[in-house]
């Protein structure tokens, strides 16, 4: 199992995305984005899973990190 | 125990102490910061209120900008934005200082007038937490005002550009402005000590995203209180230097520039606290996400002078507890039209919430209401 980090355009697709791991029986929790990865202050979803579940990401998604806690590895960007 | 980061707790600290630096440099008493009195002494200065107690170029607003400005620049983090739904967030940031100027404050005077005593401020924050609570209710029902698109360099540059052009205006050029030579508005620190003192406490802002609001929702929230140290160290600060100085005064009738109208107090905070989780950050925080390119927040900068202009215009803002010449108590608060506009303010929330609800939970929403 890994960590991973998804940052979001919004808090509602934060939301949205909380809902469907967590639907798909993935360890999901919601809390502001660590301040190592961004200036804003929105929400985004730090989980665990096999893999990074990209397919179960909203489309208002805006990065996902893969991370160990320390450092953090970026696998996607939407701009 | 939560992590406390160390960064949030110094900046807060520093806004106390630069905030009683302010005061006794000349900023009228518990107010060596307050973003929504300097935006409307900034709107009086350009002529868009006619108050003539309340009009000065505060250039702790060009340096706060600035400063954020600067450091996102240096720090490879200016990131220019908008699209978020920027007419609503006018509105909003127009509604979020009428609130304000109801309590006659935003949420960092709050904690500044709490730290000298200003018990109607500990009203204020009943509201202001109120306020957050009714936002969050509505953020965990999926509200948005949807996301913001990356735009040219020079769209994100809009506000740290007017603040450079006012400062230069005002520098070369002072009689274009208005200026009290009465009331708040004649009362401000050396115009270049102010600056430079907003300037770092908006570049620390920045690296620390302190934000009022902030710092509440995410405890509300997520159960998270690293923001909410800050707000702490500028209250633990202020407070220790109104007692060091004698500046302490704890008490509801005749604090500085405040009245003890506790129902409008309460209500005015309410309004902003809930504007506030609306637009994702306090008056203060809007001031930064501008300098390090938000155009949205830039718009909802400008919503907040116009609503301070109408607050002024309109008679809408909250007038200070007096005394009379028996010397008797006058209590201040607002007028009939200042109360509706608050009321109004609640109505125009409850709408943008709602409207901006997933359909789903609109459907809800509209299901009970029937």
């Amino acid at each position: 199992m890994s960590q991973y980090i998804a940052t979001f355009h919004t808090h509602l697709a934060a939301l949205l995305t909380c809902r469907t791991l967590t639907g798909l029986g993935v360890s999901a929790r919601m809390m502001p984005v660590p301040r190592k990865l961004s200036s804003s202050c929105g929400t985004c979803i730090r989980y665990e899973a096999e893999g990074p579940r990209l397919d179960a990401m909203d489309t208002d998604v805006e990065r996902v990190y893969e991370t160990d806690g320390q450092t953090y590895t970026l696998l996607k960007e939407n701009r | 125990m939560k992590k406390v980061n160390w960064l949030v707790v110094l900046t807060g600290a520093l806004i106390g102490l630069a905030a009683l630096v302010l005061t006794a440099q000349g900023n009228p008493a518990n107010m060596g910061f307050c973003i929504a009195c300097f935006l409307r002494d900034i709107a009086g200065a350009v002529g868009m209120h006619s108050a003539a107690k309340v009009q000065y170029v505060r250039p702790e607003i060009i340096g706060l900008v600035l400063g954020a400005f600067v450091m996102s620049v240096a720090t490879k983090e200016f990131r220019a934005k908008a699209g978020s739904s920027p007419a609503t967030r006018f509105v909003l940031g127009a509604f979020v200082m009428i609130g304000a100027l109801a309590f006659l404050g935003c949420p960092l005077r709050m904690v500044i007038r709490l730290g000298g005593g200003d018990a109607n401020a500990l009203v204020g924050l009943a509201g202001f937490i109120i306020g957050i609570v009714i936002g969050v209710q509505f953020l965990k029902r999926g509200f948005s005002l949807k996301r913001a698109y990356e735009v040219g360099s020079a769209e994100g540059g809009v506000l740290p550009a007017v603040v450079t052009g006012l400062l230069i205006l005002v520098l070369a050029v002072p009689a274009l402005f208005k200026a009290s030579t009465e009331g708040p508005g004649s009362m401000h620190a050396p115009m270049l000590l102010a600056l430079v003192i907003a300037a770092v406490v908006g570049a620390l802002a920045q690296k620390a995203r302190m934000c009022m609001v902030g710092g509440i929702r995410d405890a509300v929230l997520f159960k998270d209180f690293k923001l909410l140290y800050g707000f702490v160290a500028i209250f633990l600060v202020v407070l220790a230097g109104n007692l060091i100085t004698g500046s302490f005064r704890f008490g509801f009738t005749l604090q500085p520039i405040a009245h003890s109208s506790h129902l409008w107090n309460l209500l005015g905070m309410v309004l902003v606290g809930w504007g506030s989780v609306l637009l994702g950050g306090c008056p203060l925080r809007q001031l930064i996400l501008a300098g390090e390119g938000n155009g949205d927040s830039a718009v909802t900068v400008f919503g907040m002078v116009v609503g301070a202009a109408l607050a002024h215009n309109f008679g809408l803002a909250g007038n200070p507890d007096t005394l009379n010449e028996a010397k008797e108590l006058v209590v201040g608060g607002i007028s009939t039209a200042g109360k509706i506009a608050v009321i109004l303010g609640f109505a125009v929330l409850a709408f943008i919430s709602a409207v901006n609800l997933p359909k789903e939970e609109k459907a809800a929403v509209g299901a009970k209401a029937a």
